[in-house]
């Protein structure tokens, strides 16, 4: 099983609509996939029009008495599971203060689904945590949605450096994608010029801004279910091609920022 | 717990419309569209999967193929991988659970298909109210297509549950909306079952054992006829798949049945008037050996693996042209067995025995042992048989030639023939215990001939290579190493064989044969000694 993260420490980037929508195309491939929802507001939970609700909660699911087979969801796609969240998860960092080996329990947790899925995707919750320390160490690789505007991109740098400065998640594989792109505007155009040259890992794929995908919430499934030519499915297709060739590729480390200031 | 039953019949009244609109007056419903998909299921000849418990099938849906192998009772969890090809032999599959699962049972034996089924699949999604699918319902069209004996037909329509996972509850209550509201008839048997009974078909329908029900008391004619009969049928289902080479086991399945029927002729041959036992004798010998010369290269052929690994490694390479030859003769042979065995002269064998063997013994006859019961015969075949056994046996020495081994293998087997071919007149656990020692008897008599066989064809081939100039050097010196390391098996053949006789002849076995087949109060049985002599 490989263990994507979809991660930024900044909010409102598209994390859980890349996360859904790539969960999606997965599964639409064939592949068994688990999309764990640990973000408190649990919006892809509410996208697969599952209830918020975890059996014994945050604390029962650390635990882990059960594992995480009892919280599992099926969702209306084949071959397409879901770790629904609930508010609780709130609580999530103070929880895992309390286990031992605090920064592995999520990856200790993820272990036995490796038998029954070939992917999972974690929709993580914005800002830097001990939940995101778990995501890192359980995660084969980061995908890092980033809105081409300055302080998105100051939130990648802190990223990188939090990552270098950690023994642990120096091996962690980074792949930034340009989100929710809006080519009418200037910054836009230009971060978009210069960012890849100082993160050569960026990702080709772009997801562009569309309000389809805010339809998501009506049509409370992934977009490209139910607007496949949408520009927007279309780049996601791109990146999830993208994606598929780097998982295949793990020696490749991506995203090294170059050796400049700033 | 066992798992509920998912899957259920519906009524043949009811078209798949109406199920629909009965489940969508009980629950919100939303319908995907419908899916075809195609069924072949595979097994070999002679059932070995599925007297392993298992059924495999490739299954196309979506343009997808995939193998899957079941169990029969339903009970294990299903295995699958993808198929790209059809399946012919277990160990040319791809990697996978499937073609772990299926290569032991399957062994040397081609996978054949048995069923074919297509089947429209109708999907219904069972919503909670929020519109999320909460449970599916499939609602299977099927249609049969025999491949083997042609038929085809419809199935009755099968429903079946589809749980969403974390949705316990609604997957409950929707099996008891299908058992209790609508009461559906639970499917206990997997859909090919049903397939393989609507085409007059049994799975497990051929095998190469003797299997017969006889009754002690009736006339021995009238029974070796049926036995006979038995050995003619298994004889005529392998002609198609030796002919055709599908594998190597219906020319061996074929072979044996000709071998018991030869040896039943000259064992009981009393039954029947001399003159039509001296034709037939003579018939099938000739069939026996017009099957020889392709037999004798796929022995080598399924050998020759271990052959090589036998040698050192240096040598191994250099027996590869010998592989090359064995397959440049192999065609050849086998395109005139596929000739003789599709010729007038043995189809003419073949049903001129069948009616033969059909005609109703007559009510007076002729042949001496003819209107004998048939448990006294037994009883003093299979005595004079073992004693046979039990002389040529102990005259053996560690200096006896090979030719002398063979002698006793060859009786050996004969008794094994006539205890097999009589077997339900004795009691079932004795007599299999007395059969398998004899069985182990004759694997080791079997292996020092084939030895002793091979040993002298290598070299022939070896001759013949070297002549046609097919052979370097050191593919002739790899043939003498595999001569000689066959030599040290043979020798060890040897040792193994005085411990294994010893075996046999034991008060407590010979106490077992006496038990069994001891002196029958019917005084006859010295007649048929006296005859054996006089043979």
């Amino acid at each position: 099983m490989k263990v994507i993260g979809i991660y930024n420490i900044k909010g409102g980037v598209g994390k859980t609509a890349a996360a859904v929508n790539l969960a999606y195309l997965s599964s639409a491939e064939g592949l068994r996939t688990l999309l764990w929802d640990l973000d408190p507001q649990a919006a892809a939970t509410y996208y697969f029009r599952v209830r918020a609700e975890v059996k014994g909660g945050t604390k029962g699911l650390l635990r882990g008495k059960r594992g995480l087979d009892a919280a599992v969801k099926g969702t209306d796609f084949e071959r397409l599971d879901l770790l629904p969240a609930e508010f609780s998860f709130r609580h999530m960092d103070l929880l895992l203060e309390d286990q031992k080996g605090p920064t592995k329990r999520l990856m200790r947790l993820l272990r036995p689904q490796s038998r029954s899925y070939d992917h999972c995707f974690l929709d993580c919750p914005p800002s830097i945590s001990l939940v995101s320390e778990n995501i890192f160490r359980a995660a084969d690789l980061l995908l890092v949605p980033v809105i081409p505007t300055t302080l998105s991109a100051r939130t990648l740098d802190q990223l990188l450096d939090f990552l270098a400065g950690h023994a642990h998640h120096q091996d962690l594989k980074v792949l930034p994608f340009f989100s929710m792109v809006d080519r009418r505007k200037r910054l836009h155009c230009e971060l978009m010029q210069r960012l890849p040259e100082r993160y050569p890992g960026f990702l080709r794929a772009t997801i562009p801004y569309a309000s389809e995908v805010e339809r998501m919430g009506i049509h409370r499934m992934p977009l490209i279910a139910y607007a496949p030519s949408n520009p927007a499915a279309i780049a996601y297709r791109a990146l999830w091609t993208e994606l598929q060739a780097a998982l295949s590729d793990t020696a490749t480390r991506v995203a090294e920022p170059l050796p400049q200031a700033v | 717990m066992s798992a509920p039953c998912l899957e259920f019949l519906a009524p043949s009244r009811l078209a798949t419309d109406a199920l629909v609109s009965l489940i969508g007056e009980r629950r919100r419903l939303a319908e995907e569209r419908a899916r075809p998909s195609v069924h072949v299921f595979y097994d070999t000849f002679d059932w070995a999967l599925w007297a392993d418990g298992g059924i495999l099938e490739r299954r196309k849906e979506e343009k997808v193929f995939t193998l899957i192998w079941s169990g029969i009772d339903q009970g294990s969890e299903p295995l699958s991988q993808p198929a790209p090809t059809e399946p012919a032999f277990a160990a040319d599959l791809g990697p996978g659970p499937v073609r772990e699962r299926v290569l032991n049972p399957a062994g040397i034996r081609r996978l054949l298909p048995v069923m074919g089924i297509r089947t429209r699949t109708r999907r219904l999604r069972l919503l909670d109210d929020e519109d999320k699918t909460v449970a599916r319902i499939a609602i299977d069209q099927s249609r049969f297509e025999d491949p083997v004996g042609g038929r085809e037909g419809d199935l009755r329509v099968r429903l079946r549950v589809l749980p969403v996972r974390g949705y316990d509850s609604e997957r409950d209550s929707a099996l008891d909306m299908l058992s209790g509201e609508l009461g559906l008839e639970p499917a206990t048997t997997p859909t090919v079952l049903e397939a393989l009974a609507a085409a007059g078909r049994r799975p497990g329908d051929y095998s190469s054992k003797i299997d017969f029900s006889l009754d002690p008391n009736e006339r021995a004619d009238s029974v070796v006829k049926t036995i006979l009969l038995g050995l003619l049928d298994t004889l005529e289902r392998n002609v198609p798949g030796a002919r055709a080479n599908l594998d190597s086991e219906f020319l061996h399945d074929l072979r044996v049945a000709v071998r018991r029927t030869r040896s039943a002729l000259t064992q009981i041959r009393d039954v029947f008037p001399d003159p039509v036992v001296g034709h037939y004798r003579e018939r099938f010998t000739w069939l026996q050996q017009l099957t020889g010369p392709v037999r004798d290269l796929d022995v080598y052929l399924l050998e020759f693996d271990s052959y090589q690994q036998s040698l050192p490694e240096p040598l191994r390479p250099h027996l590869e042209p010998l592989r090359t030859f064995i397959l440049s003769h192999y065609d050849g042979e086998q395109r005139r067995l596929a000739e003789a065995l599709g010729s007038q002269e043995f189809t003419d064998l073949i049903g001129k025995w069948r009616d033969f063997l059909h005609t109703p013994v007559p009510e007076v006859a002729v042949a001496a042992d003819a209107e004998r019961p048939i448990k006294a015969l037994a009883d003093a075949r299979i005595r004079r048989m073992a004693k046979r056994v039990r002389r040529e046996g102990r005259a053996l020495t560690p200096q006896s030639p090979a030719a002398d081994m063979h002698e006793l293998r060859k009786s050996c087997k004969k008794l094994r023939y006539l205890m097999e071919f009589f077997q339900s007149l004795y009691p079932g656990d004795d007599i299999r215990a007395l059969v398998k020692l004899l069985k182990v008897l004759l694997d080791n008599l079997g292996s020092f001939q084939d030895i002793a066989v091979q040993t002298g064809h290598l070299r022939e081939l070896a001759v013949r290579m070297r002549a046609e100039h097919k052979a370097e050097t050191d593919t002739l010196l790899a043939v003498g190493a595999l001569i000689g390391d066959l030599l040290a098996r043979q020798r060890s053949t040897r040792e193994e064989f005085a411990e294994l006789f010893a075996e046999f002849l034991t008060d407590e076995t010979q106490q077992r044969f006496r038990a069994l087949f001891g002196r029958h109060p019917d005084a006859s049985g010295d007649r048929a000694a006296g005859t054996e002599a006089a043979a």
